[in-house]
């Protein structure tokens, strides 16, 4: 086609497809209604009392009614989880896969399916017999238990995904690194990890995200409130404070506020992490 | 022995060393000499084998061995039982109608989400005003965890909420139903909440999927004489395909380990109609006090879970990731 | 470089919070430190986990709790309410865990019995005896082989609560006496378009009740006993229980949507149903005034509220005076420092706390008899008189037998109340349970 000099009408701009194109906003806008009116729902129940809210479910706010509870300790418990969770599974996942993929030795890709196999095997199914493997170790109402198991269970991923990055990287950097005379751990600390940013940063937001939104571990870990994480303290809340429906509201709104800040502010690097998902398995 | 001897050679003449090196690893292709490689290998990869056995391993072992005892989780482990708890388990309707409901859930995520997002993304597959927005807002209900989302859910769906209200609102007041209460209708009030936090991250995937399928093609088609609905069929759909396979993967190994919404929505009640095989494990292995019990339960969905996904890699997957290890990402 | 200086930070942060993480989970543990009872003599701070969630119940506390510190400026209670139903699944969990509670909520019976095996609850039995002995035959509840590992702060007995107003706009005079007026006004409340009865089935104890006094009216009071004893509901009349249960819920005297209604979470349990006068009537303990109170802004409704007990069933072989009861206690555990813990739940059973329980919260019977007096509700009187002449109070079948077992039973009766099972599927759902001790 290079060179060609017909004009090739362009799909998306033959009159055939017209109709579809408002059909594309009409969906769209429906699709935004769908996704964000429960939200709002939640953001403007917290600014009404709880007679109003039971009096009239739909009406708009009146004035601000709030009180914070326990949220900024759950948001503290929450990021401190979150941060060693991934710190270790990105960190130990790394050192991983860059054995597993420069690496040339017997059983290397048996010892990849090991990881891999955690992938089939949901967080979920594993929660009880990892409560009483944390009983048993005395980790129970300790953050590290539900930190170090969330790190395990996303390792898997991690790898699975860092290692084709890192596969991809030329061998000819390798040489000229050995010419320089850097050791393998100079040439993975200094070369190949900055090249592996953007699947570095798609891990960890991974991850991040999986440890943020944690419910059923946490739920059996943690005894005393003040550990408790973000998506517990919000559960608990409801259930505590059930008749003052308005406080109910405001908590969740203000546990949605970071997560949904933290997607704004790296939804380019998530979307294009899902991109990378799908193009590395095209056929 | 012979690294040692490479290495004092390296040491002395490092040129030398370097040529032998590279010209060794020439043959086969970009990996280390074999000297030192044990020590290196063993720290590189033992912390996070050692993590992963310990947390994701060790534990279903450990299950398989308190499933053989009654224990209410205090004391010492002394009443055994055999593969009684499991037998227990498998007979159990109550198990066999949880199985049932997770399946559910997931041939309807196969059945309606994935046309649904198909659909959506193929509608939004180009470039609009606002195009960002969109995507946030669509992408926003992911990123919430399960259990605001339930908390959120559960606000609306009391009777005469909001949910209520909108239907009489919009003229379908004789449609309420009691959303929650309902043994009938239970469960897919919760697959209507599940499919609201999750289609967002369908679209996005497919969108991401879509922007590998080269317009060439499509516009090469069209030329051709192909309708819009054929250039679907026939060329995106088909180049679609890893992502859609990987789509599904991801959405049964959700539908597998649905929880946190079951269990704060409805407790998997009334009388177990949305149960799930998760909540169930909770449900008498904890609240029951039946930890041998409840590691029965644990095993049995671990094999179920291992042999879905190794199905599914081995037929639906396999030529799919097989591309994705030897190909350079782009 | 850049990404060494990357790594090193992600590794310090990382260092730092799992520095942070190890330090805070060793100060999260009650600062009595470890092992059995001893005597402290600094300042100490116990963590007590109640279903106090609202108040005027949650008030009451925390002025006991200051009152207390007062007296005792070295003891510091923290007050931890949890929603009950939260209760059921935490509990168990915190006994297993390092670090439970100093003082938690004990309803004894089997349930105590089962907690025990987990070695974290305290023996006080040398510790109150002087208090047991005042408080009477009623401390039994929370004994387990004749030592003491609760203290019950109030005594419960379950019964019909109505709304004399309801009642009067269906044209019904008298509270029911028999089940077969109970039925008849059912049917009177449903002409006048009101729910005739209330229940929270979606926490299931609650159906729990309807079951056990169908029992109680059924079994004699030697096959009650024996049935605990034995952790067994195999006698006939328990399924002769099940079927009056069977013909009774023929009649559909329940709300709308009953299924998924919550016993005492918001305006739309039941109880708020009667507190709000949406439902004429619920089958609940003497706490639920205090629970309807915090869920309604109609302060009128106290005046509005009656009692009558369980109707008796003709023909049926128990006594018709038998009542169903428990009550509510605490324990210490074993980390618990002592006896800081034994003279906090002793001053809870002290004459001004316990008429400050039942008059101001409304929690029920006093545990203390002297408090007697100070029961404001008519209807409590009239409880607790009915209480003194019973026959005999059978302690709720899900808190007399063991924890598994109770909960078997809670499943069983609220899946027969969605219309699974069959009545003689809960005696064997009982049996089975029991089979797995």
């Amino acid at each position: 086609m290079a060179g060609a000099t017909v004009t090739v009408p362009s799909y998306g701009r033959r009159r055939r497809i017209k109709p579809t194109v408002p059909l594309s906003y009409l969906t769209a806008l429906v699709i935004l209604a769908i996704t964000l009116v429960p939200m709002l729902f939640v953001i403007l129940g917290g600014f009404r009392t709880t007679a109003q809210i039971n009096s009239s479910p739909t009406g708009l706010p009146h004035p601000w009614v709030w009180s914070t509870a326990s949220f900024w300790e759950n948001l503290g418990n929450s990021a401190m989880i979150a941060v060693i969770a991934t710190a270790l599974a990105v960190g130990l996942g790394a050192m991983a896969a860059f054995a597993l993929s420069r690496y040339d030795f017997r059983f290397r890709e048996g010892w990849y399916l090991v990881f891999a196999i955690g992938l089939l095997f949901p967080a979920n199914v594993a929660s009880l017999p990892i409560y009483l493997l944390l009983k048993h170790i005395n980790l129970l109402d300790n953050p590290l238990g539900v930190a170090l198991p969330e790190a395990a269970f996303s390792l898997p991923f991690t790898i699975i995904i860092l290692r084709p990055f890192m596969r991809a990287i030329p061998g000819e950097l390798q040489d000229a690194a050995v010419v320089d005379g850097a050791s393998r751990l100079t040439f993975f600390l200094r070369i190949l990890l900055p090249l592996s940013r953007p699947a570095l940063m798609t891990v960890s937001i991974l991850a991040f995200v999986t440890s943020w939104n944690a419910y059923l571990l946490p739920f059996l870990v943690f005894t005393s409130e003040g550990h408790f994480t973000l998506p517990l303290g919000v559960a608990t809340f409801q259930s505590t404070y059930s008749q003052n429906t308005a406080s109910i509201f405001a908590f969740t709104a203000l546990s949605m506020l970071p997560a949904l800040a933290f997607f704004v502010l790296a939804q380019r690097r998530i979307v294009g992490g899902l991109s990378g998902l799908a193009g590395s398995v095209k056929g | 022995m012979s690294g040692l001897t490479r290495a004092a050679a390296a040491v002395a003449d490092p040129t030398a060393a370097v040529v032998s090196a590279t010209r060794t690893e020439k043959t086969r292709g970009p990996f280390w000499r074999p000297s030192r490689k044990l020590i290196e290998l063993v720290v590189l990869l033992t912390p996070a084998l050692a993590l992963f056995t310990f947390f994701v391993l060790l534990p279903i072992c450990v299950a398989a061995y308190y499933g053989l005892f009654n224990w209410s989780g205090y004391g010492a482990l002394s009443d055994f039982v055999g593969l009684h708890n499991y037998r227990l388990v498998l007979d159990d309707p109550v198990f066999r109608e949880s199985v049932l409901h997770n399946v559910i859930i997931a041939v309807l995520s196969l059945v309606i989400q994935l046309p649904l997002s198909l659909a959506l993304a193929l509608l939004l597959n180009r470039r609009m005003k606002g195009g960002t927005l969109l995507r946030l807002a669509v992408f926003a209900p992911y990123v919430l965890s399960e259990a605001t989302t339930a908390v959120l859910w559960l606000l609306m769906l009391q009777p005469g909420g909001f949910v209520d209200q909108l239907f009489k609102a919009v003229g379908l007041g004789h449609e309420i139903k009691l959303w929650l209460a309902d043994p009938s209708i239970v469960l897919y009030t919760l697959f209507v909440v599940v499919t609201w936090k999750y289609i967002g991250f369908g679209i996005i995937l497919l969108l991401a999927g879509l922007q590998g399928v080269p317009v060439e093609l499509r516009e090469a088609a069209a030329i051709d004489g192909a309708s819009p609905w054929q250039v679907t069929r026939r060329i995106t759909l088909p180049l679609l395909g890893p992502t859609i396979r990987i789509w599904i993967f991801l959405s049964m190994i959700g539908s597998l380990q649905l929880f946190d919404i079951v269990w704060i929505m409805t407790i998997g009640g009334p009388a177990n109609s949305s149960s799930t095989m998760v909540t169930y494990m909770i449900e008498n292995g904890f609240r029951s006090l039946e930890f041998g019990f409840g590691s029965a339960v644990a095993v049995i969905l671990f094999i179920i879970s291992f042999v879905f996904a190794l199905l599914y890699q081995r037929f639906a997957l396999r030529r799919d990731t097989a591309g994705a290890l030897t190909r350079a990402v782009g | 470089m850049r990404s060494t200086r990357k790594y090193a930070a992600v590794t310090v942060a990382a260092v730092a919070a799992l520095a942070l993480a190890a330090c805070s989970s060793g100060s999260s543990g009650p600062s009595s430190g470890s092992g059995g009872s001893h005597k402290t003599s600094g300042p100490v701070t116990l963590t007590w986990w109640n279903n106090a969630t609202a108040n005027p119940l949650k008030g009451v506390y925390l002025s006991a709790i200051s009152a207390f510190h007062a007296a005792n400026p070295k003891v510091n209670i923290t007050d931890v309410p949890i929603q009950n139903e939260q209760f059921l699944t935490k509990m168990p969990l915190a006994l297993q865990s390092s670090n439970p509670p100093d003082i938690f909520q004990q309803w004894g019976g089997g349930q105590e019995a089962t907690q025990i095996k987990s070695g974290k609850l305290q023996n006080v039995t040398n510790m109150v005896s002087s208090l047991i002995t005042q408080l009477g035959p009623a401390a039994a509840g929370w004994q387990v082989n004749g030592q003491q590992y609760g203290i019950p702060y109030d005594l419960h007995m379950v019964g019909f609560w109505y709304r004399k107003d309801l009642f009067a706009k269906a044209g019904i005079k008298t509270p029911p006496a028999t089940l077969p007026e109970l039925n008849a006004d059912v049917t009177k409340l449903k002409a006048a378009g009101i729910a005739p009865i209330a229940v929270g089935s979606k926490d299931r104890w609650p159906d729990a009740f309807y079951w056990d006094y169908f029992a109680v009216r059924e079994c004699s009071i030697a096959t009650l006993k024996t049935a605990v004893k034995a952790i067994s509901a195999n006698y006939p009349c328990f399924a002769k229980a099940g079927n009056a249960l069977k013909t009774f819920m023929a009649t559909k005297p329940f709300q709308v949507g009953f299924l998924g209604t919550p016993a005492q979470v918001g305006a739309g349990s039941s109880a708020g149903l009667v507190a709000n006068g949406k439902a004429a009537m619920e089958l609940q303990g003497d706490w639920d005034p205090g629970v309807m109170s915090a869920l309604t802004s109609n302060k009128k409704f106290v005046s509005q509220i009656g009692w009558f007990p369980f109707p008796s069933v003709p023909g049926a072989a128990g006594s018709p005076t038998a009542l169903l009861g428990g009550g509510d206690g605490f324990s210490c555990t074993t980390t618990a420092p002592e006896p800081a813990c034994v003279n906090f739940l002793s001053y809870l059973d002290s004459a001004a706390v316990q008429e400050k329980l039942v008059s101001t919260a409304d929690v029920g019977l006093p545990a203390n008899p002297a408090a007697a007096s100070a029961l404001s509700l008519p209807a409590e009187r009239q409880i607790l008189a009915l209480s003194q002449s019973a026959s005999y109070v059978q302690n709720y079948f899900d808190i007399a037998y063991p924890t598994n077992v109770g909960q078997a039973l809670d499943n069983a009766v609220a899946d027969y109340f969605a219309g699974q099972g069959t009545p003689t599927g809960i005696v064997t759902a009982i049996d089975q349970a029991a089979a797995r001790q």
